[in-house]
């Protein structure tokens, strides 16, 4: 049995899985104050419902990460970077770092030392500010971390902090300047996701629950709860990643198109080729900082059933702010929902106060139903809008390659995937004005949770082998070792790399599953119109996705 | 409403493009540049803005260019995409989306002179004259200033606007008597009707940033404040850096950068540069840093050490250079009146041009109308030996501001040489309709 729990906005959700159907399903409200409480009331709901207190796996998707960073509840990092030549990075990072020396130029050949006496230097200056977590980041360190990791042993025997968040194991792609937010913000929420962890751990313990306990990532794929806690900035933003699991899980087409989760007050939208959601090209935005952590290519309108409707110079508006929930169950103010209900479209609450509150909008001589019209027009046009843009936002990714360019990139929507609250009432209408098919998985409302049932784990790693100067790395390793031979092809690159997330997966506990390779670039090194070399590069991962995916309807 | 975004960064390294296999266009050209870019988190900047290369259409690249017998037949999709990426900063730049522009693209192209029968000095078409010419047909630009600021003189570009007195071609590289392509002299100023409007440079070798600041300073900078350009560009080749292969110049990414931020050109094109491991790297992110008006001081390379500084004897040349040309400049107007009053009615050169990639000789008879109504319509008769065998052309170009009677002139003589029959092709290029026809 598969627990799956995911922490929303408004609601706390939980499902269990056994053999691809679901089993149980509950519902309660998040208590944001305190996120323990709202897991244990449904995981107590669960226990009791199911008769069991043994699962095989327990996955979480919280708001621990992304609340800790929106209350400002997290903790100072001392920052130390070696920058070395290029951009002035100070102005770029969220804190005030403190500049080292040793530099790692683009081939990872060492050019510029670091210095034993200038780390003792920033261990006085942030001891002085009683900073007791760490990280470290330099420019290249992907190309060969021994820079970080020697600073990182300074560090500790200095001032033995208890915890030092490291650029490239952080993330093994390039772009210091993401690596050294994403490792900054790890180290900030380290303690508060620590804490977390161990309250979760301790509660289920005490209660008798027996699971291993997984913690959900923005890329979609879990982490067990003890590698979770080196990495806790994976776990921000996951409630989206964990609703396009969930529509991954419950849906087994393969036609291009995109999904909608169609909240309370957000759409959340979502792109999909070869049965598979798209990745963004680069990490996510922690508190308006780029980072290196991955995620789906995902964009938020602010559109919604509770999205607030009020007419302005005479023309109806709608969203993005909520002001309630709709009239129809009592809420304040004439809502989406409300005009759902009165065109027909959902049976929710009382339709007499919805007609009331499409009545309040209505200008002489205008029908409710007419209003209910308009109101949806409103929002189905800003929804169809942000398609448009994340659509073309994806066409204009930049490529490099002359192939790329000459047979394009962009892609082609032929149906759309609606899940959340209010998708029955708006898909349709979007899919229509499209003019592409529409499809509302049966349990659509519980998305999020089923994802987190379902996610698989997943891993990841990068090599890159530079034949010409005889090694390879691996940055999230941490490994730099000379190359078996000099006849090392592309072929045992991948094969190595292959090898390399075995092993990580099996020092993780992660059952390694199917790996697939994500990126792969070879390029001749010329030297003097003769070849020296090659240098390529890598990336593997446990491909994340979903368990199982049902035939039918779970 | 203002520009928060400062540059538009078309970047296109070409990974799967080479002249072959081991020549120094080939696909590992700007992998380090790539590499340095995406590692430095330019592309995340505010105020850096990247955008995809569009693909070039043959419609502008005939704008500038005759291919013999055509150019569809002379080009990969590579050069479409090159010279499309340097018509995508235009857009940018035009469409006010961005401040400028920077089209980091390969292939390069300011070696391509107006006919085309195959590749030269790495470059087949010259990506920056069709941008110009694009610029001129869509958003009605006049007068333009090329600065080229590679370490070979932009002989291509230098062709295509010689006689051509609304843009000013300025280029400096090192001495034509010590580097390819043997050109670029301080007599080559333009045909008559355009005399001054070519200014060429020659530096000796050893020239450092001090020199070329010099240049800049006291040269390059007084005259575009002088010629009041509508647009300035930048053909921003960087192999003056003191650790390329192919060159002797010893300028850094500080002196690139630095020229950069002077220069303060609208759009820039990257040409030629092949340290591409030590100097790359380095100077692309200092141009790039300062036309976004981001802090370079920073942009050092780790061999600086190895770089020389510049003799006395050099500083003492380009002192005189500059001198020199200052004069000439101040004196453009009765150079001009005075040599078209000695070549009264047609201004003719021959030429040998040597595509050296290809191996063809190409022999050229022009022709200009030293017309008083519109910068004259133009005849080429040219032969080419190589390794197609023979190819013969002869060709008018209409001007796009041409008048009446050179318009007509220009098809007469190309129908002329028709029935005279002496070579294969015969082709107008008539920019007053911004056509090409084959007669």
């Amino acid at each position: 049995m598969f627990l799956g729990l995911d922490v929303g906005g408004t609601f706390t959700d939980g499902v269990v899985i056994t053999a691809g159907k679901m089993v149980s399903k509950v519902k309660t409200p998040t208590t944001h104050e305190n996120l323990l409480q709202c897991i244990l009331t449904v995981v107590d709901k669960v226990v009791e419902e199911i008769g069991s207190k043994t699962f095989e796996r327990i996955a979480l998707s919280t708001t621990i990460v992304t609340n800790a960073l929106i209350e400002d509840n997290i903790d100072q990092v001392g920052l130390c970077i070696m920058p070395g030549p290029g951009m002035n990075t100070k102005e770029a990072l969220p804190v005030e770092p403190y500049i080292l020396s040793g530099y790692i130029d683009h081939r990872g050949r060492e050019t510029a030392q670091p210095r034993q006496e200038e780390v003792m230097a920033a261990c006085r200056h942030f001891l002085a500010c009683d900073c007791d977590v760490f990280a470290v980041s330099g420019k290249f360190a992907v190309r060969n971390p021994n820079h970080e990791l020697t600073v990182a042993k300074w560090l500790k025997q200095d001032a033995n902090p208890v915890h030092t968040s490291i650029g490239a194991e952080v993330s093994g792609s390039l772009n210091f300047l993401r690596r050294t937010n994403s490792a900054y913000y790890n180290g900030a929420v380290w303690r508060r996701f620590n804490n977390f962890a161990s309250a979760v751990e301790k509660a289920l313990t005490d209660r008798g629950i027996h699971g291993p306990v997984y913690v959900l990532k923005a890329d979609g794929g879990t982490l067990p709860l003890a590698i979770a806690r080196k990495y806790p900035v994976e776990a921000i933003f996951t409630g989206p990643a964990a609703s396009v699991l969930g529509i991954m899980a419950m849906n087994s087409t393969n036609i291009p198109g995109i999904s909608l989760d169609i909240g309370g007050t957000t759409t959340d939208i979502a792109l999909w080729q070869h049965g598979a959601p798209l990745f963004a090209q680069q990490g996510a935005r922690v508190a308006g900082y780029a980072t290196a952590v991955r995620a789906f290519r995902l964009k938020s309108v602010g559109i919604g059933g509770d999205s607030f409707v009020r007419l302005e110079n005479s023309e109806i508006k709608v969203g993005p702010m909520r002001l309630g929930s709709a009239m129809a169950v009592g809420g304040p103010k004439p809502t989406v929902t409300d005009a759902m209900v009165v065109a027909g479209l959902i049976d929710f609450g009382n339709r007499q106060l919805a007609v009331e509150a499409m009545r309040q909008l209505a200008l002489a001589k205008q029908s409710p139903e007419e209003v209910a019209n308009l109101v949806l027009d409103e929002a189905v046009m800003c929804i169809c809008q942000s398609i448009t843009g994340i659509l073309t936002e994806q066409a204009a990714e930049p490529v490099y390659r002359v192939e790329d360019i000459v047979h394009g990139t962009g892609l082609r929507v032929e149906q759309i995937i609606g899940v959340g609250g209010a998708a029955a009432g708006l898909v349709p209408l979007v899919a229509k004005k499209m003019g592409v098919t529409y499809e509302l998985p049966h349990d659509g409302m519980v998305a999020n949770a089923v994802g987190a049932a379902a996610a698989r784990p997943t891993l990841d790693i990068t090599l890159r082998a530079d034949t010409a100067e005889g090694y390879y790395t691996v940055a999230e390793l941490g490994i730099k070792n000379r190359l078996p031979s000099m006849h090392f092809s592309l072929h045992d690159a991948y094969q190595l790399a292959e090898e390399h997330l075995a092993q990580l997966a099996k020092d993780s506990g992660i059952l390694l599953g199917e790996t697939e390779m994500i990126q792969s670039e070879e390029f001749n090194v010329i030297r003097g119109f003769s070849t020296v070399g090659k240098i390529m590069t890598c990336r593997f991962q446990v491909k994340p996705g979903v368990l199982w995916q049902s035939k039918e309807r779970l | 409403m203002m520009n928060t975004q400062k540059l538009g960064l078309v970047f296109f390294p070409a990974f799967d493009w080479a002249i072959s296999p081991t020549h120094p266009e080939r696909e590992e050209r700007l992998l380090y540049t790539r590499d340095q870019i995406v590692e430095e988190g330019l592309l995340d900047m505010p105020s850096i803005r990247e955008y995809k290369p569009k693909i070039a259409t043959y419609k502008d690249i005939e704008r500038v260019h005759i291919g013999i017998p055509d150019i569809a037949s002379l080009i990969t999709n590579a050069h479409l995409v090159s010279a499309g990426g340097a018509i995508a900063a235009a857009d940018a730049v035009m469409n006010r989306e961005v401040k400028r522009a920077f089209a980091l693209v390969r292939p390069p192209g300011h070696h391509a002179m107006r006919v085309v029968h195959g590749t030269r000095g790495f470059c087949t078409i010259n990506i920056e004259a069709i941008m110009v010419e694009y610029l001129r047909k869509v958003y009605g630009i006049g007068k333009v200033a090329i600065i080229d600021t590679d370490v070979h003189h932009g002989d291509g570009t230098q062709d295509v606007f010689y006689h051509d007195p609304d843009t000013l071609f300025v280029s400096f590289h090192q001495d034509g008597r010590t580097l390819y392509p043997g050109t670029g002299f301080t007599n080559e100023m333009g045909s008559p009707n355009a005399l001054g409007t070519t200014i060429n440079i020659p530096l000796p070798p050893g020239t450092t940033d001090v020199g070329l600041h010099e240049v800049l300073d006291h040269l390059i900078l007084p005259i575009l404040a002088d010629f009041k350009p509508d647009i300035i560009i930048n053909s921003a080749g960087q192999d003056n850096h003191y650790s390329d292969p192919l060159a002797n110049m010893a300028i850094t990414a500080q002196g690139y950068a630095r020229l950069a931020d002077k220069l303060k050109a609208d759009i820039a094109v990257l040409e030629g540069g092949y340290s591409i491991e030590n100097a790359l790297p380095y100077v692309n992110v200092g141009i790039i840093l300062a036309m976004a008006e981001m802090d370079f001081s920073k942009v050092i390379e780790p061999d600086i050490a190895i770089c020389p500084s510049q003799s006395s004897s050099v500083t003492h040349y380009i002192k005189k250079i500059i001198e020199e040309r200052q004069h000439t400049w101040a004196m453009k107007e009765k150079l001009r009146q005075e040599a078209i009053i000695k070549f009264g009615e047609y201004w003719q050169q021959t030429r040998s041009i040597y595509y050296d990639d290809d191996g063809i000789n190409e022999q050229q008879k022009e022709t200009v109308r030293l017309c008083p109504q519109c910068s004259g319509y133009v005849t080429i008769g040219t032969e080419a030996h190589g390794g197609f065998g023979y190819k013969t052309a002869y060709i008018a170009i209409i001007p796009s501001k041409a008048c009446p009677t050179c318009r007509s002139a220009a098809y007469d003589a190309v129908h002329r040489a028709k029935k005279q029959g002496k070579y294969q092709h015969y082709i107008v290029q008539n920019k007053y309709e911004d056509r090409v026809e084959t007669l």
